[in-house]
Order: structure tokens, then C-alpha cells, then sequence
């Protein structure tokens, strides 16, 4: 379980929010022109990366506000927290800081042993 | 009570306390464990193992026990409690495990001699057939006789949780743990000390390693801290409470046991769950002795050393006078120094390190006071009729003497108990100077001090202490610490030793609680089973429920050997949590029976229990499912009785658990035309839609009846358990991807209860109840509302049907709602009027042909495949979903399309589920599978058609009306034979609906 600092209420326990997946990914303006590969990439596809995450949340019993967070998910550490009205922040933030269970390989986990 | 009591002991008062074990009633003092109490009265078979049977006693003293599990019969029959932990008060009731008919003799022990049939993978091996034997033979068969205690029945207990916020956790109030928070009294941090013992001083009280600290003996100087830590106005103690988990983001879970000690009182929760977040975790939860394997290793009497030590300064009672110990390393020397004291002699000292290895003050020692000694020996194996009668001792130059003792002590060295430390994600190294496992590199915030670091000196801890600690800014402390015995620390590798003999009986154990031998190590390994984690799954071992905490870092160094790696290389298993086993009810908490899920309950629903309701969870709401006329009638005849009764006359049902969303705002029409498939721009103020929501892949989400008040105000309703979803969804759009929307939404779901009344006389019915308003079909049509002022509260009429016959559906204030439901009764009765539930209002829609949202569709359905494109506003440049009806999926002319289906001979009934397929008979043994095109979504008998009808999603199925098909059975292989037909089936025309 996670604290999560809600910009609009402050640290509340995991349990008040519930998690709205990849962030940024943005409802076409014109879903007509699309073709069903660039539409199914929209509807479908979203990435699942191991460290750098950005997603959404929202405070269901709270606020019941979206936002966004930078998340590491190999480690559940929350990078940031900003508002949807907020940019995006540059990846370059984060990546200096990324710590991750040690000696853990890039990809996967398993013995420590093997973990080299 | 026969056994020797040590009068020092400060842990067991005289009071004495009356215990039962096994039906027999025994004698104990207050403060001992069912493990001490038993000892003090000379009891040393506790139950049977796991697989074997084999007789087993107490093999230690805390909560690594593997073998000395115990139900205890007057709490709540919890099994597999540890005998060891679990402290005993007057009246407890204990009873031993897994054996039958008695302790002493046990049928079950016949496995140990077919052990060659249990060896390691053995249930991947075996029972493997015939076909139906593992459900009816082997697998009651194993449950019987493999296993533990008996699962509680009528299990009740109350467990709260708590949250804790603090700056610095320490857990393990040992000496370690003691110091650290001495060090912290007084200074600005916010300090939680967790104590799994209910006394503080972890060695200090174990053992008599410890001598004096700052010329204090042990027991007042713990007193001291413990005083000076409850005057400090930041430090708190809990007591009685192990820490088990150790999550990310410093959140750890520790369980305290709140009747330690006490008999529960049932009226008051017995568990507290700890919910501890913290800056900094200090980990001073200490050391735990580990085994050697040697033959028969797990015979009653065999008792780690250290844990004969605990009993003895711990809980005052000596096991035996003349055990015999074993030992690969420094530390054991204080259990003969603990005998000693008591006038006890060690009968025989056994050390397998070289002499000149051995320290010279534990040489002196043990000549001083004339002990036997064995230096460069070992134990070979022991033997004994239930108990240990015989110990060999092999020497150095390969020969096998035997001994008389009823008491064998190993020592294998010492584990740093870096269990917690690893679920934090710690990163540990194998230590040759120790023989173990020690942390290393810490992930979190975490601080190791004491034996826990791998440090087992007494006179460099403060010094290790200090230094970890001193980015706290905090004092230093230099206390003295005393010792008995020459504090360095020095151990040789010794995993098992070496056994000549091999029979049936002898078993040299690696995991004493699975029964796992060393000889199933090997043989897993020769099977190819050469990595940890696979080695470990296979054979079982260290999966006990004392997770092999005195066995698990052996099996690695008998591996490392076979395999001929070093152990660092073949590496530990993973620590997951919980640390120890932690009752399903502490993690409930609160949360149980009444108090899992809220129970929504609509305004009339105490009229529905006066009328004999049945009812039906619908998410959290209790919905009327039928209604019993009488006490014998059915929910059958229930059913029919109600639906033909609506179609005749009139029904009510009450629908307030049907979610209301209220839409308003300068956009709210441009918001609405985005979120449903239907176009609400051209329809008129005061009129309603049926309306379909998607979500954006296209599939069905949730539909629901539309008011449009004008262009600024609508009132949604969705289905009853779709309410939240749904306003997730609007919210989540307004918020996500169309801000400059400027539209509110209000859950009004509980602020209107509602009745839906259907039936050819409903008009008459209205027209009584509601004498102001024009029911008339022209001034009334169907699909339109009207608002009114009743009693001052706004109210609404709107004519709809869920039926297919004339039906209005009432919103009224919920304070007026039991009023009018009864005030319509009362001019009902004249019109034949039928309270119904949800079962008739299911099978009414089915003979109208109207889907049920997560009936008919799961999911995967379009619109278009169940006849709803009439209601795409395919005008409407874009909504939810829109993009996704045109993909080249949701074309395909071949997907389950919606259809009815009656069965050719009319009295035939068809069960939901059933799939829909081509063949009359299903071939009697299936080998090519039967294609399948369909399954049925709804079915009932219609008591109007008097024959049964069903609805189905069949591939391709528009295409094929008037088909006759089949329709599989629950049982047998015959099928019924079926046409596809419309799946309207009562007043296709609509006239009942809109005349």
C-alpha cells in the first residue's frame, strides 16, 4: 500500500484511489480519419514499461479529481504528482533518481544469485 | 511438575496455573508457553509429522518451531498454533495434531515405512491415474492422513487494524533494539518499538551470554530502560506484536496478539493489525539458531541449544539434567555454563572443530567441571523408541562410540534473521567468518544493528551502533557490557554428517515440518532439479509454515556441495511476506460477515419483508426477487403467478435501486450526444429515450432511459449495478478529455425512489392514485414525463415499460415513498394489482424481447449485434465509441447476433448457458469437438405462451431466422431441437405499449 499525495487534497492511503492507467494518451479530435490500426493503437495499445510510468489516478473517495502521477513500477516509488493541467514532465527529471531493487536486472527478477 | 526449576528465572511467577493436554490435566506456572509447561511435566512427545507420522517433540523455543504445532481446543479450535509462542493460562486446552487414533500410536506412521513412494516429488509422480481416482480415492485419502490440525468451524474472532506514522520503527526490543532506543529518549523523533515476546530483552533473557551492563545485572538494566523509555514522551512500546511484513515505501505490518497469556474474551477484539509507515526502519530482530542433519535428527528430544538455554533462564525449567550437545561453533558453551549453575552436567560435549580450533577458556571450562568432551567429532545419528535413547558419536579417526542420553542439543550456528530485511528488497552476502547470510546493501531506509547485521560480538556493538546511528544526531552511548563467556566468534561449515546405516527408519532431515530428507535433496537434484527455487517447489522443502527458518540456509549449503558451488552462487530462495503465518481474521479486520459489503435497502423494503419478499442481492442493494403468496409456493409458481398476473391486470415493481444521474450545465446537450449512441439534439424537450452507453472499443456498457428537460438539463437513469461505473465514466470525460465542457453531474440515485407499474389496467390504477394529472394516451404518450409538486417535493411521472405492456414509472422524495407505494396498493386492490420482483420483471422483458445489459451482453457486444442500430445517431459526428462500430471487426456479418429460440416440442424446456449447436446428438465420447454457434443468454417458461422461450447469441444469427437447430443439455447427449426465431415474442407491434 502507497501513499499518494492528491494535489487537490494532500497524502491519503492507496485504497481511497483508483489507478486510470497510461497517462497522455489523447482521444483523437477526429476519430473518422483515422484508419482501424491507428484507432485500435488509441483503443487498445498502451505501454507497460518496468521503471518510468506516467499514469493516472483518481481520488474515487475523495476529490474524485484525475491527475497525474510519475510512478517507477518496479519499485511503486512515486517520481511526481502534477495536475492534468500541469505539462508533462521531461523523462530526463527522473531517470537520475530511478533506484531499483538491488543488483535487479533491467527486465524480470528471480535468484539474486543470477541477478548479476 | 517433576522437571528441574530455575529459581533465578524473573519470567514465571509462582502462581500455579492447570492446563490440559491431550485430555489429561496438568500442572504450569503463569508466564510459560504450552512448550515450557509441558517440559516442566516431562512430556516430550507433542504430535505426528506431516507426511511420516514420525513422533515428534519440542524442537526450539520461539517462532522458528517446526515441530511442535498444537490445536488449541477452547478458543476458537485454532490449529496448527506453536506450542512453543503460544502461552499458557488456567483452563487451556491443547490437544496434539495429525495423528490417529492416539499420539503414542499412530496408524498413519506406517508411511515412514513406504517412504520410498513419498520421496521428493512425489505427488507429481504418483496419482496420476486412472482417470477419477484423484477425486475419489488419493485425494481424500491424502487429506486425511497428511496434514496438520483441523480447520476451526463457526470461526468468529474480532481483529481491528491501526495506523501508525512515525519517524523511526524499531523492531525487536532485544538488546540491540534496547540500545537503539535509549539512544533516541528524549530527541525529536517519533519512535514505535515492536517486541514480538511480551517482555522486553530478546538475550538478555534467553541466555546467560550477557553478564552486566554498565555494572547493572541484565534484568535491571532492562528494567531501567523500559522505565526510562515510558517517561520519554516519544518512544512507544508495543508488545505481544511480530512484525511480519516489510513492504515498499517503509510500510511494515506487525500483529500484535492482544490476550498473551490470557484466556480471550470473546466480546473484545483479539488482534490488532498494525499498519506501521515509518522514515527509517531499524531491524534488531536478532539471530536464529539453525539445525544439523544427522540420522534421525528429528527424534523427541533433540533440542536446539540455544533454545535449551532459553528454557532454562527464560522460563525456569530445565528439559533435562544430562543432555548431551552438539556444536560447530563458540556460542554453545553458555548452555553448560547455564547447567552448571543449576548443578547440571552436560553428559556429553561434542565439537566438531579441530582442537586447536577450540577456544582454550570452553577447553578449560569443560575439564574443570569434568565433562565428557568430544572435540573433531560429530553426531552420527541417534536412536530411541519415541524419544532419543542412544546418541553415536563418530571421532576423528572414523569410529562410532555410543552414549545413554535422553537429550541431544545441536548447534549448527546462527542465521541472521534476514528475513524481514530481504522483503524489503534488501540485497544480502554470504559471510565466511559467520557461515551465513548477513544484509548488505539496503534498499530502503533501513538500518541493521546487532546479530541481525550479522555482528554476533557483544563488545562491538555499541560501536556498530553509534556509528549506524549517528545520522540521527543523537548521543553516543558506551555502556559496558559484561559477558560470561569469550565474546569472539568462530564456527566451521558443518551442514549434515555422515550416517553408515540405512534402513527404513533412518531419515536424516533437512525440513523437519514437510518432512524433507537430505535424501530427497540429492535425488531432486540427480532429477535435474539443480536450481533453488525449482529444488525447493519440488521437494516441498522449507514450505512448511515455519518456512524452514532453522533449515533453509542448510539445504543451500548441502546443495552448494552436490552441486559443488559456493553457496553465495547458488543463492537463497525468496523471502516473501508474511515472516510468520498471519490469520485470515487479522487481516479482515473489521471487515466481516454484516460489516464486509453495506447493504443497501430501498424505502419499501420493509413492506416487501411484511409481503414475504425473497430477496436478491443486486450489488450491495437487496432487491425483491419474488414475492410468496404462500408458504408453500414456489419461486416457480411465484414467478408465473406474478407475470401473469401483470400481463392480465397490473404489476408494480419497486425499481428505486435503478441509478439516476441528474446532467446540467450551459453543454450539457453537446456532453450527452458525446457520451450515448443516441442523438438527443432534434428531440423535443419533455420526452424520453431509450439510450445505449459504449465505451470506446464499441461494446455495450450500459443503457438506460434519457429525460430531456430542455438543452440544459437531462436526467439519466442507468442500470442498478452500473450507477457508479457510469458516473466514473461521465466524470472521468468531463475531466480527461473535454474540460471546457461546462456540464455538472449529481448522483440522484437515492434522492428518488421509484416504482415501475405495468399492465393493461395500470391507467385506471393511476388515474385514482394521481387524480390532478391527465393520463390520457394523447395528452399522456408513451415515452414522455410530466413533473409535479407532491407534498411539496418534486415528483415525476414518465411513461415507459419494462414489460411491453402500458406502465408509467413513478420518481418520488423517498421521506412520501412508503405513503404513495401503500396509497396505490390501496386503490390497486381493485384492479387486480401484483407486487412482483426482479425474477418476473427478467421474464416479462424476455417475452418483450428486451435485453438485459450483462445478460444478453458481456462485454463483447456491439449495438449493431443485437438490433439496436436504429439507435446510433450515426449523423452525430463523434461519441464514445462511434469509431470503433466501423472497424473491421465489428462489420464481420458472422458475429453473435441476438436471437429468440423456442424448442420445437413445446413442452421442452431450455436451461441458460446451453450452447447452440448444429447436431442432434452429441457423439457419446467427445474426440473432435462439436462447433459451436451460440450460447443462450436468457430462458424462461412463459406463462403467456404457455411454452418456453430463450434468448441467444448465435453467430451469424440474423441470417439465420425460421433455422432449425439444437440446443445442448445439462445432462446426457441428446439436444433439443430448435427454431431461431425473432426474439420478440408478445405484442411485436408495440400496440400494449404505446395504446
Amino acid at each position: 500500500m502507497i501513499l499518494i499525495n492528491c494535489p487537490y487534497c494532500g497524502e491519503r492511503e492507496q485504497s481511497e484511489f483508483t489507478n486510470g492507467g497510461e497517462a497522455h494518451v489523447i482521444r483523437p479530435k477526429d476519430p473518422d480519419i483515422l484508419n482501424d490500426k491507428d484507432w485500435g493503437q488509441y483503443v487498445f495499445y498502451r505501454s507497460n514499461p518496468k521503471g518510468i510510468f506516467y499514469e493516472r489516478w483518481v481520488h474515487t473517495h475523495g476529490c474524485r479529481k484525475w491527475f497525474n502521477v510519475v510512478r517507477d513500477t518496479s519499485t511503486d516509488t512515486i517520481l511526481k504528482i502534477y495536475k492534468l493541467t500541469d505539462n508533462k514532465p521531461d523523462i530526463s527529471e527522473f531517470q537520475s533518481t530511478l533506484k531499483s531493487p538491488s543488483g535487479e536486472p533491467i527486465v524480470g527478477s528471480g535468484n539474486f544469485a543470477v541477478k548479476k | 511438575m517433576s522437571a528441574l526449576k530455575n529459581k533465578n528465572c524473573n519470567y514465571i511467577s509462582n502462581k500455579e496455573i492447570k492446563i490440559t493436554f491431550d485430555g489429561r490435566s496438568y500442572s504450569a506456572y503463569e508466564g510459560d508457553t504450552i512448550a515450557s509447561a509441558l517440559l516442566r511435566n516431562n512430556i516430550r512427545l507433542i504430535g505426528r509429522s506431516f507426511k511420516y507420522h514420525r513422533p515428534r517433540g519440542i524442537y526450539t523455543c520461539g517462532i522458528e518451531e517446526p515441530n511442535a504445532l498444537v490445536q488449541i481446543l477452547n478458543e476458537h479450535n485454532e490449529p496448527n498454533t506453536r506450542a512453543t509462542i503460544k502461552r499458557a493460562y488456567e483452563g487451556i486446552n491443547i490437544c496434539s495434531q495429525n495423528r490417529w487414533p492416539s499420539l503414542s500410536f499412530d496408524i498413519g506412521s506406517i508411511n515412514n515405512i513406504l517412504s520410498p513412494i513419498f520421496s521428493a516429488g512425489f505427488y507429481y509422480k504418483t496419482f496420476m491415474g486412472p482417470k477419477g481416482f484423484w477425486k475419489k480415492i488419493y485425494e481424500p485419502l491424502i487429506r486425511r492422513t497428511a496434514g496438520l490440525g483441523k480447520p476451526p468451524k463457526n470461526f468468529r474472532s474480532k481483529s481491528i487494524h491501526q495506523n501508525h506514522n512515525v519517524d523511526i520503527l524499531i523492531v525487536g526490543g532485544g538488546l540491540s533494539g534496547l540500545l537503539a532506543a535509549r539512544k533516541l529518549i528524549d530527541t525529536d523523533k517519533q519512535v514505535l518499538l515492536v517486541e514480538q515476546d511480551s517482555f522486553l530483552g530478546g538475550i538478555l533473557n534467553n541466555s546467560n551470554k550477557v553478564k552486566k551492563i554498565d555494572g547493572k545485572n541484565t534484568f535491571e538494566w532492562i528494567q531501567e530502560t523500559e522505565k526510562l523509555i515510558l517517561k520519554s514522551n516519544n518512544i512507544k512500546i508495543l508488545k505481544n506484536t511480530l512484525v511480519t511484513t516489510y513492504n515498499f515505501t517503509n510500510h511494515l505490518i506487525a500483529l500484535e496478539d492482544k490476550f498473551s497469556g490470557k484466556k480471550i474474551d470473546i466480546n473484545k477484539s483479539e488482534l490488532t493489525l498494525h499498519k506501521i509507515r515509518t522514515t527509517h526502519t531499524i531491524l534488531a530482530n536478532g539471530h536464529i539458531e539453525r539445525f544439523i542433519s544427522f540420522r534421525n535428527n528429528d527424534l523427541p528430544g533433540v533440542m536446539l541449544a540455544s533454545s535449551f538455554e532459553k528454557y532454562i533462564e527464560r522460563y525456569g525449567v530445565v528439559p533435562d539434567e544430562k543432555p548431551a550437545i552438539f556444536t560447530n561453533n563458540s556460542s554453545t558453551i553458555s548452555l553448560v555454563k547455564s547447567l552448571i549453575n543449576l548443578n547440571c552436567k552436560p553428559c556429553a560435549y561434542i565439537d566438531s572443530r579441530k582442537k586447536e580450533d577450540i577456544e582454550d577458556e570452553t577447553k578449560e571450562y569443560l575439564i574443570k567441571n569434568n565433562i565428557p568432551f568430544y572435540p573433531e567429532s560429530e553426531v552420527e545419528g541417534c536412536e530411541g523408541n519415541k524419544k532419543v535413547e542412544k546418541v553415536f558419536i563418530r571421532n576423528n579417526s572414523n569410529k562410532i562410540s555410543s552414549i545413554n542420553s535422553s537429550m541431544l542439543c545441536p548447534s549448527g550456528g546462527f542465521n541472521p534473521d534476514i528475513h524481514l530485511f530481504t522483503q524489503s528488497k534488501g540485497l544480502v552476502k554470504w559471510d565466511e567468518k559467520i557461515n551465513s547470510f548477513k544484509p548488505d546493501t539496503a534498499f530502503q531506509n533501513t538500518i541493521t544493528l546487532g546479530s541481525v547485521s550479522g555482528n554476533y560480538e557483544f563488545k562491538n556493538l555499541c560501536e556498530e551502533i553509534n556509528k549506524k546511528l549517528s545520522f540521527l544526531k543523537v548521543k553516543d552511548l558506551n555502556p559496558e557490557i559484561e559477558t560470561n563467556i569469550r565474546d569472539d566468534f568462530s564456527i566451521e561449515e558443518l551442514w549434515e554428517t555422515k550416517t553408515d546405516k540405512t534402513s527404513k527408519w533412518a531419515k536424516s532431515f533437512i525440513d523437519l515440518h514437510n518432512d524433507v530428507t537430505t535424501k530427497d535433496l540429492k535425488q531432486a537434484i540427480n532429477e535435474g532439479y539443480d536450481r533453488i527455487e525449482h529444488l525447493k517447489r519440488y521437494t516441498t522443502n522449507s514450505m512448511g509454515t515455519d518456512q524452514g527458518k532453522i533449515s533453509s540456509i542448510n539445504s543451500l549449503g548441502i546443495v552448494s556441495k552436490i552441486l559443488n558451488k559456493k553457496i553465495s552462487e547458488v543463492g537463497t530462495t525468496t523471502y516473501r511476506p508474511p515472516y510468520a503465518p498471519l490469520s485470515f481474521a487479522a487481516i479482515a479486520g473489521r471487515s466481516t460477515y454484516e460489516y464486509y459489503d453495506p447493504e443497501r435497502k430501498t424505502p419499501i423494503h420493509n413492506w416487501h419483508i411484511k409481503n414475504n419478499a425473497v430477496f436478491e442481492d443486486v450489488g450491495q442493494w437487496k432487491r425483491p426477487w419474488y414475492f410468496k403468496k404462500h408458504e408453500t409456493e414456489t419461486m416457480h409458481q411465484a414467478v408465473q403467478r406474478e407475470s401473469k398476473q401483470t400481463r392480465r391486470s397490473a404489476g408494480i415493481l419497486d425499481g428505486s435501486t435503478l441509478g439516476k444521474i441528474e446532467i446540467k450545465g450551459k453543454d450539457a446537450l453537446e456532453f450527452m450526444n458525446l457520451m450515448y449512441t443516441n442523438a438527443f439534439t432534434k428531440m423535443k424537450p419533455m420526452t424520453s429515450r431509450y439510450a445505449l452507453m459504449l465505451g470506446e472499443d464499441g461494446m455495450i456498457m450500459d443503457d438506460g432511459i434519457i429525460c430531456k428537460i430542455n438543452d440544459k438539463h437531462f436526467i439519466a437513469t442507468t442500470t442498478s449495478g452500473g450507477a457508479p461505473k457510469v458516473f466514473a465514466h461521465m466524470e472521468e470525460f468531463l475531466q480527461t478529455e473535454w474540460p471546457h465542457l461546462q456540464v455538472y453531474l449529481n448522483s440522484i440515485t437515492e434522492q428518488f425512489t421509484t416504482f415501475n407499474i405495468s399492465g393493461p389496467r395500470t391507467r385506471e390504477i393511476m388515474r385514482k392514485v394521481f387524480t390532478d394529472i391527465d393520463f390520457n394516451n394523447e395528452k399522456f404518450p408513451f415515452m414522455t414525463f410530466k413533473t409535479f409538486n407532491y407534498k411539496n417535493t418534486e415528483a415525476r411521472i414518465m411513461r415507459a415499460s419494462f414489460t411491453g405492456e402500458l406502465g408509467y414509472e413513478i420518481y418520488i422524495s423517498p421521506q412520501y415513498a412508503l405513503e404513495l407505494w401503500e396509497l396505490i396498493f390501496k386503490h390497486g386492490k381493485d384492479f387486480d394489482l401484483v407486487p412482483y420482483g426482479t425474477e418476473t420483471m427478467h421474464l416479462l422483458r424476455a417475452e418483450k424481447g428486451y435485453v438485459v445489459i450483462g445478460q444478453e451482453t458481456d462485454g463483447t457486444v456491439t449495438p449493431i449485434d443485437i438490433n439496436f442500430n436504429w439507435m446510433i445517431g450515426k449523423k452525430k459526428k463523434d461519441f464514445i465509441g462511434k469509431r470503433s462500430l466501423t472497424r473491421s471487426d465489428t462489420v464481420r456479418d458472422d458475429r453473435k447476433q441476438l436471437v429468440g429460440i423456442i424448442p420445437l416440442n413445446k413442452s421442452q424446456f431450455i436451461e441458460e448457458g446451453q450452447h447452440v449447436v448444429e447436431c442432434e446428438n452429441l457423439p457419446n465420447k467427445i474426440k473432435t469437438p462439436v462447433e459451436y454457434l451460440g450460447h443462450i443468454s436468457s430462458s424462461y417458461h412463459s406463462p403467456n405462451l404457455n411454452h418456453c422461450i430463450s434468448m441467444a447469441m448465435v453467430k451469424g444469427g440474423n441470417k439465420l431466422m425460421g433455422k432449425k437447430l439444437f440446443v445442448s443439455t445439462p445432462k446426457g447427449t441428446k439436444n433439443i431441437p430448435v427454431e431461431i426465431v425473432n426474439p420478440v415474442f408478445i405484442d411485436p407491434e408495440n400496440k400494449r405499449l404505446t395504446s
